[in-house]
């Protein structure tokens, strides 16, 4: 799996970079500056290549400058209470004060948790989520179980096309 | 008697059950003041002391504003050339500028480094600088070794930042030189393999120069 990865060495390099910001506060808490640096660098290196970032790095950076957020370090976290029940988890930077703000919820999980998100490389071309799904784009009164063969696939497309035309 | 149990480091049988190492006493101490600093009040608005002394205040009572534009400016946008320059985003202050408190971020770009290339004696050199291309060299110890300019001639240090025309690195003296990429060659060493930069087809951003692709042939001269 590691082989086949296509921007080895941009990752490497995303993660040199992360632990890098990590390392220079660690030793000095003071010199946010330099940490700031590598973590800008990681951003724009992601956006030029296209390279997303998993939620758990990009929680720990600020949006607004780009600094490494460490609780009790370089921001504060707190939390707060909107209505009678929901609770949020307030991250402040302390150098530029954007706050961000994550709502606490136990039953959340992250899409890339989520199994459907993890993509078969094998059944690209077949009955994908991504094709079932444009089915019944095409056609939503249709109600057709969803079978898991190619061949079949491919007959209710065409059946789907030639109803589309009358 | 209390300060000192707090102080004390983290019994090894608690040490176990929290997985938390005790830093050492210089580190700690380091650790504490920026906290204490960080989560001090700002006194710059409430200064009234300077308050009182220029200006007329008006003692009338006012209600306190709303702030109408919170709603816009809530999302993230993030920092305009100007108020990157006015905070001094990237500069390091000097205080900060101690060759030992980089050592550990080149011993970091040492593993990544050995990492990336997989450095064996069987690998071709080719295979390897193409790889060092795309490569990150903040933390790395460079030298100067050719320059237009020779005063620039045998600098050596720890390269901390890396600009589009400029590189900055901390040298042993504590130290913060810049020098330019254009006319210069560097020269980067890593368990004996031994890599010379050309500057002048370096001079991209540290960012830009991952997605960019080289010349194989072309033309150097000083």
């Amino acid at each position: 799996m590691a082989g086949q990865l296509k921007d080895r060495e941009a990752y490497q390099r995303l993660n040199y970079l992360y632990q890098a910001a990590h390392c220079v506060l660690s030793q000095n808490p003071e010199n946010v500056e330099l940490s700031r640096f590598y973590s800008f660098t990681q951003k724009t290196i992601a956006r030029r290549l296209v390279l997303r970032q998993d939620p758990s790095i990009k929680r720990t950076m600020c949006k607004k400058c780009c600094s490494l957020l460490i609780p009790g370090v370089t921001a504060t976290v707190r939390q707060r209470r909107k209505n009678r029940k929901t609770r949020f988890t307030v991250m402040r930077c302390i150098s530029c004060g954007q706050s961000k703000s994550l709502l606490n919820n136990p039953d959340y999980s992250l899409w890339a948790d989520q199994p459907e998100a993890q993509l078969q490389p094998q059944k690209q071309t077949g009955p994908g989520s991504s094709g079932e799904k444009q089915h019944k784009k095409t056609k939503p009164g249709e109600s057709v179980s969803s079978q898991s063969s190619a061949s079949t696939q491919q007959q209710q497309s065409i059946s789907s096309s030639s109803g589309n035309k009358d | 008697m209390e300060e000192a149990l707090v102080r004390a480091p983290i019994p090894p049988d608690l040490r176990k059950i929290l997985g938390v190492e005790s830093k050492t006493s210089s580190k700690a101490e380091a650790f504490t003041r920026a906290f204490l600093k960080n989560s001090m009040q700002r006194t710059s608005k409430h200064d009234l002391d300077s308050m009182l002394s220029y200006k007329a205040v008006i003692l009338g009572f006012t209600r306190p504003q709303k702030d109408k534009s919170k709603r816009s400016s809530k999302r993230a946008k993030g920092l305009s050339a100007k108020q990157k320059r006015k905070m001094k985003v990237f500069q390091i202050k000097p205080e900060h500028q101690r060759y030992e408190l980089f050592l550990p971020l080149h011993e970091l770009w040492r593993q990544y480094i050995i990492d990336l290339c997989g450095l064996k004696p069987t690998s071709s050199p080719q295979s390897v600088q193409q790889k060092l291309l795309k490569a990150d060299f903040h933390g790395a110890i460079i030298t100067v070794v050719r320059s237009k300019c020779p005063s620039y001639v045998g600098t050596t240090g720890i390269l901390v930042q890396e600009f589009k025309h400029v590189f900055k690195i901390i040298t042993k003296e504590d130290k913060l030189k810049v020098i330019p990429k254009r006319n210069s060659v560097f020269e980067v060493e890593i368990n004996g393999f031994i890599s010379h930069i050309y500057g002048s087809k370096f001079e991209q951003r540290a960012s830009e120069r991952s997605a960019k692709k080289f010349k194989v042939k072309g033309t150097i001269d000083l």
